[in-house]
């Protein structure tokens, strides 16, 4: 990858790490006021105001509090939650996981059956199969991940009390191996279900109107005429090139899945970084708020980093240096 | 080897190939050659099967229908009995797959060697078409064109098929990879049977043994290479020829007029078929024997239109003609050259009645002519050596344009206007009044000769005599006024007879030539040969004596 | 190249379907005031109310008439949805088609900041933004568009670089036209379809967006939208509140669908190898 694109990717960190800094700093009025809000500053004694104006160096000149900043983040100090009251830091890695685990898993599974549904379906484009499997997905892809969660918690959830409504796991429950797993999966469920419908949609789609796009092609015609299997005419030819798209556009649909986690965790207050901000932004928690968008700012990026690196791999055509 | 029977190919209203019948006998190169839009890719196409319009009729590959087979068993016939090398250097390969991987896909999906044979098979092959071993790691688009271009044939031959089949093997290819590949070709084609498609003449004629000429979906032409592109019988045969420029062509370029017109009743070349008759767009012509080769013409190919047997003409002692025989076809032009006393305008005066010859013979469009009259003269006209004498100084240009039709009594005063006028702008001259009103004296030499070709013209004949049409006039002129004649032929299908001094000339506008030398045909021939390989010691001199630029 | 889109739309199933819901939500949208005899805002005692016929959808916690908060809302998702996707197209056109006419140092840098845009996820970005701002309409429109338009100017670039190619172009400089004169009348026409597409994109994106926003409380919590009722809602699911929470879900995704309908059938007629007929998979 060129030096050109590295420097953009730290420009594109710097740019997020500043605008997390400066923005809070740069609103008219107290500092303390934005940094922790309305309601927390009536409750904060006077010493404890200038307690924690002194600990967050705020009558320090900005560029030396930039610089606190950075040396923080650095060491791991993200700031302390006065919300949860506890160091933002331990705030984030407890949450990390379980959001991992649903975006992770959503993007695999709505990857994997969106994909090959767009396959099977562009291949067989103009026939019953692929005109139900898009009037199907067309509508799907309608609705947000908002209404979709509501409607799996409320029909799964509420009415046939199939799921449990909320949480990662039974709480107090103490569970241990396989009975452990089996209850995380069974919070699990709903979310996931919820987070998949919604980006498998997309994929299919995507991959459809490449596939589609692709079938023109002369290259496909030499695999007629080489008396390929028609399976693997479709994979190995047709699959392989409409992986590209898919895989460019990983990054962006990291970015939709973690909104979408945002508002099914909300929903079904599943434990990750999605439900922590949403709390955060209710008790108007900035240092939180600011800790949960390093972290996903930084993670997205370097998977946006490790696509762009990989990349060329899959598409020989991009020569190495392309930017 | 491969038989195909009244093959019929449509893409919804459009009927691509017609009732086509072709035998490709084993080991034999079949070259179809046409223009874009004939159907020859279609026709490549459903040779593997591959067509996706309609296909009806029988594609037999010994013995075995292909298009009855159902899709799963032609799938394994293909590449294994039949494979294809495919016009699209750009994009016949799959941009993600090494070049090597797609050369042993084959191989490993019909499950005929192991991973490892396979690979060593495919290394194998680059080595046959004249890749190195490394390009076989590398992605397609890696390859240059010619790169590429071995690469698909390499691809073809790994399943070791009987037939191949290759669709514009050398169209994206430059002068010195083209020659590379032709000569690469040639090996890969011993102990195949090939059909070649292509608009490209000089591939063609390298590769193939024989030659399919495809128009509109019909074969218009079929017999062995040289004979067809040397010597072409049908008319468009011979007008493809004639516009494809090679090194040897000596004749300037000409094309062929108009276009075809899609649903066509009868022959598809009649449209602008230069020969044709009534029935020609009433009836198809199917392809028949005539000779070494097949022509689809319901007149048996290019007629002939005029001939000469033996003719001789004696003025008061001496021989002017002795024993000439000559032949002109339709739309053709036939030089006969020789010095100043060979006989040549006493040849003119003779076909054109104004002497009587001695003994001998002329036929026009196979009768014989023993009475000069109207008709003949509708058909064959003459043009003069010198401008100034053979127009009348009493006549304005129209009156002079208009003769021949008041003497021919042919059609009203107002309708005779119209065809001179016609006929003026034909030769790229004035049809205004004021210039209708003008005199002979007040025109220039190449405005009097372009008036004379006009009125010879105006008959709309089939023959022109053009006896040293420009040996009065200037260069550049006489440069203009061969343009112009040849462009008629073009045009109207003219035939010409050329008499001329002018070796060079000659060369530049014939087909073929006659060397006249004291009333006697000396030599004669296909102008490409007679100017590059003159056999008479006579014609050699007369060469050695035009007009060049050459330094020795 | 002529294509016809009222043809086409109308041949689409899809795409009527599209029109047909844009339709039925812009006109509740349109005539809201005259389709409720209460004000949204409107408080009173009647809280948590079930539906009957003073109130066709019951209350909410606040004594606020639901019906009439549902069709308010719609107009803000469509002013909301129709501003940003105007605001983002003509943002990224000037700055598109400008950094491709004009090129030098001013493209390069335009290029530098899309491409540092792209990578960075723009939704965190608004995300960040709007807990900071607190976004009123107008800001959500602002902010909204800001963080769309990299995409689109992209896009815009490159067709208006292989635009600018085109013989007729070179044609009217020939004739002394200026940048300006040949970006209205030749460029921008041409980009036609490609702003369609990108209009319905991002005004779509913009309800969801809206929406998404308001659900987490962080926007202006006087707008009355979509997100903000089904928040409420939520909170007191426990009383089985279906005329509370469906109705606002329903209009959403309707007008999501409605966009995306339009969309993917605006690429079908632009792309017509998408549309369900011949197949080429045998």
């Amino acid at each position: 990858m060129g030096r050109k694109r590295i420097i953009d990717y730290l420009l594109a960190l710097v740019i997020v790490i500043s605008l997390n800094f400066f923005l809070p700093r740069l609103l008219p009025g107290d500092p303390l006021l934005s940094i922790y809000g309305e309601d927390a500053l009536i409750t904060m004694t006077p010493e404890a105001k200038v307690e924690l104006t002194r600990r967050m160096g705020l009558d320090k000149p900005l560029w030396e509090q930039f610089f606190n900043y950075l040396s923080g983040i650095v060491k791991g100090d993200l700031g302390y939650s006065y919300y949860f009251q506890g160091p933002v830091l331990d705030l984030l890695l407890g949450a990390l996981p379980w959001t991992l685990l649903l975006t992770g898993l959503a993007l695999i599974i709505s990857t994997l059956i969106g994909f090959i549904l767009g396959v099977e379906s562009g291949w067989r484009k103009g026939r019953l199969a692929d005109q139900g499997l898009l009037t199907g997905f067309m509508f799907l892809n309608g609705f947000p991940d908002l209404v979709i969660g509501l409607f799996l918690l409320l029909l799964f959830g509420v009415v046939l009390g199939l799921f449990p409504l909320g949480g990662a796991m039974t709480p107090y429950s103490q569970l241990t191996g396989v009975s452990l797993l089996l209850d995380v999966l069974h919070h699990l469920f709903l979310p996931l279900s919820a987070l998949v419908l919604t980006e498998i949609a997309s994929c299919y789609l995507l991959t459809r109107t490449t596939v589609v796009t692709l079938l023109e092609e002369p290259f496909i015609l030499t695999a007629r005429a080489k008396g390929i299997k028609p399976k693997n005419i479709r994979y190995r030819h047709v699959g392989r090139n409409s992986l590209l798209p898919i895989v460019t556009r990983t990054g962006v649909r990291l970015g939709r899945l973690f909104t979408g986690a945002l508002f099914i965790e909300t929903i079904f207050a599943y434990p990750g970084m999605g439900l922590l901000i949403y709390r955060a932004i209710l008790g108007r928690d900035f240092p939180l708020i600011q800790g949960v968008f390093f972290l996903v700012a930084v993670v997205i990026l370097l998977i946006n980093f490790f696509v762009e690196l990989i990349y060329p791999r899959i598409d020989p055509r991009v020569k190495n240096n392309a930017y | 080897m491969l038989e195909i029977k009244d093959l019929t190919i449509t893409y919804g209203r459009n009927t691509v190939i017609k009732e086509l019948n072709l035998t490709v006998p084993k080991g034999d190169v079949l070259a179809v050659i046409g223009e874009s839009g004939a159907g020859k890719t279609t026709l490549a196409l459903s040779l593997m099967g591959l067509c996706p319009g309609n296909v009806e009729g029988q594609i037999i590959y010994q013995g075995v229908d292909f298009l009855s087979l159902p899709e799963p068993q032609r799938r394994l016939l293909r590449w294994n009995k039949v494979s294809m090398v495919f016009q699209d250097l750009n994009r016949s390969f799959n941009p993600v797959m090494t070049v090597l991987e797609q050369i042993m896909e084959p191989m490993l999906e019909h499950e005929l060697l192991s991973r490892k044979e396979a690979q060593k098979k495919a290394y194998y092959l680059l080595n046959k078409v004249g890749l190195a071993p490394v390009k076989g790691q590398m992605y397609p688009h890696q390859l240059s064109g010619g790169e590429k271009q071995r690469a698909l044939i390499a691809m073809a031959l790994t399943n070791d098929p009987e037939v191949l089949i290759l669709d514009e093997p050398t169209a994206a290819l430059d002068g010195l990879t083209k020659a590379k590949i032709c000569e690469l070709l040639k090996e890969v084609f011993s102990e195949k049977t090939v059909v070649l498609v292509t608009h490209d003449l000089s591939t063609a004629y390298q590769l193939a043994n024989r030659v399919a000429v495809l128009y509109q979906g019909r074969i218009m032409e079929l017999g062995l290479t040289k004979d067809i592109l040397k010597n072409p019988r049908h008319p468009y045969t011979r007008g493809l020829v004639r516009s494809f420029p090679t090194l040897d062509a000596t004749k300037d370029l000409q094309g062929i007029p108009g276009f075809g017109i899609e649903k066509q009743e009868g022959c598809v070349f009649a449209n602008i078929c230069t020969q044709r008759i009534a029935d020609c767009t009433k009836i198809i012509p199917k392809l028949e024997k005539r000779g070494e080769r097949e022509i689809a013409c319901l007149r048996g190919g290019v007629v002939n239109l005029l001939k000469v047997e033996d003719l001789t003409k004696v003025y008061s002692g001496v021989t002017a003609l002795k024993g000439v025989s000559l032949d002109i076809e339709e739309g053709e032009t036939v030089a006969v050259v020789g010095e100043s006393g060979s006989g040549k305008t006493t040849l003119a005066l003779c076909l054109m009645g104004l002497e009587k010859a001695n003994q001998g013979s002329i036929y026009f469009q196979g009768e014989k002519i023993v009475k000069w009259n109207k008709e003949f003269y509708q058909k064959v006209q003459m043009i003069f050596q010198n401008p100034q004498d053979c127009i009348s100084h009493r006549l304005n240009v129209l009156e002079t344009v208009c003769e021949p039709l008041v003497i021919q009594k042919l059609g009203t005063p107002e309708e005779r206007i119209h065809k001179a006028k016609k006929a003026l702008r034909d030769v790229e001259l004035p049809d205004e009044d004021e210039f209708l009103n003008r005199y002979a004296h007040h025109l220039s030499g190449g405005e009097l000769q372009r008036l004379a070709i006009a009125r010879a013209l105006v008959l709309e004949p089939k023959l022109l005599i053009a006896d040293e049409p420009t040996s009065a006039l200037d260069a550049s002129i006489q440069a203009k006024i061969m343009r112009l004649i040849m462009d008629l032929q073009e045009k109207r299908g003219l035939s010409i007879l050329f008499i001329t001094h002018d070796l060079a000339l000659a060369r530049k506008v014939s087909d073929r030539v006659f060397v006249l030398k004291d009333g006697q045909v000396v030599e004669r021939g296909l102008s490409t040969q007679i100017f590059s390989l003159p056999q008479h010691p006579y014609t050699r001199k007369l060469l050695q004596a035009t007009a060049n630029f050459s330094d020795f | 190249m002529h294509i016809n889109y009222v043809r086409g739309f109308k041949e689409n199933r899809l795409g009527r379907l599209g029109i047909i819901f844009l339709a039925l939500i812009l006109s509740i949208a349109f005539l809201a005031p005259v389709l409720t005899a209460y004000s949204p805002r409107q408080v009173s005692e009647n809280i948590l109310q079930p539906p009957s016929q003073k109130h066709w959808l019951g209350t909410n916690d606040l004594g606020q008439d639901i019906w009439s908060r549902v069709i308010f809302g719609a107009r803000t998702s469509f002013i909301t949805a129709l501003s940003v996707g105007i605001l983002t197209v003509t943002l990224a056109v000037f700055i598109g088609c400008s950094a491709a006419l004009l090129r030098g140092i001013y493209e390069r840098f335009v290029l530098r900041l899309i491409d540092i845009f792209l990578i960075i996820p723009n939704i965190l970005l608004l995300l960040l933004t709007a807990a900071y701002l607190r976004p009123g309409p107008v800001t959500m429109v602002i902010v909204l568009s800001i963080f769309n338009w990299p995409g689109c100017a992209r896009i815009i670039r490159a067709q208006t670089l292989t635009l600018q190619e085109k013989s007729h172009i070179k044609a009217a400089k020939t004739f002394g036209a200026g940048t300006f004169y040949i970006l209205v009348k030749h460029i921008i026409p041409d980009l036609g379809p490609i702003l369609a597409s990108s209009f319905i994109a991002h005004a779509r994106r913009a309800v969801f967006m809206e929406a998404g926003l308001a659900f987490l409380g962080i926007s202006d919590p006087l707008l009355i939208s979509w997100g903000t009722i089904i928040n409420r809602a939520l909170q007191y699911s426990y009383l089985n509140n279906w005329y509370w929470l469906l109705p606002p879900a329903l209009g959403l995704s309707l007008t999501v669908m409605a966009f995306s309908f339009l969309g993917y059938t605006l690429e079908e007629i632009l792309n017509p190898r998408l549309k369900v007929g011949k197949n080429a998979g045998d």
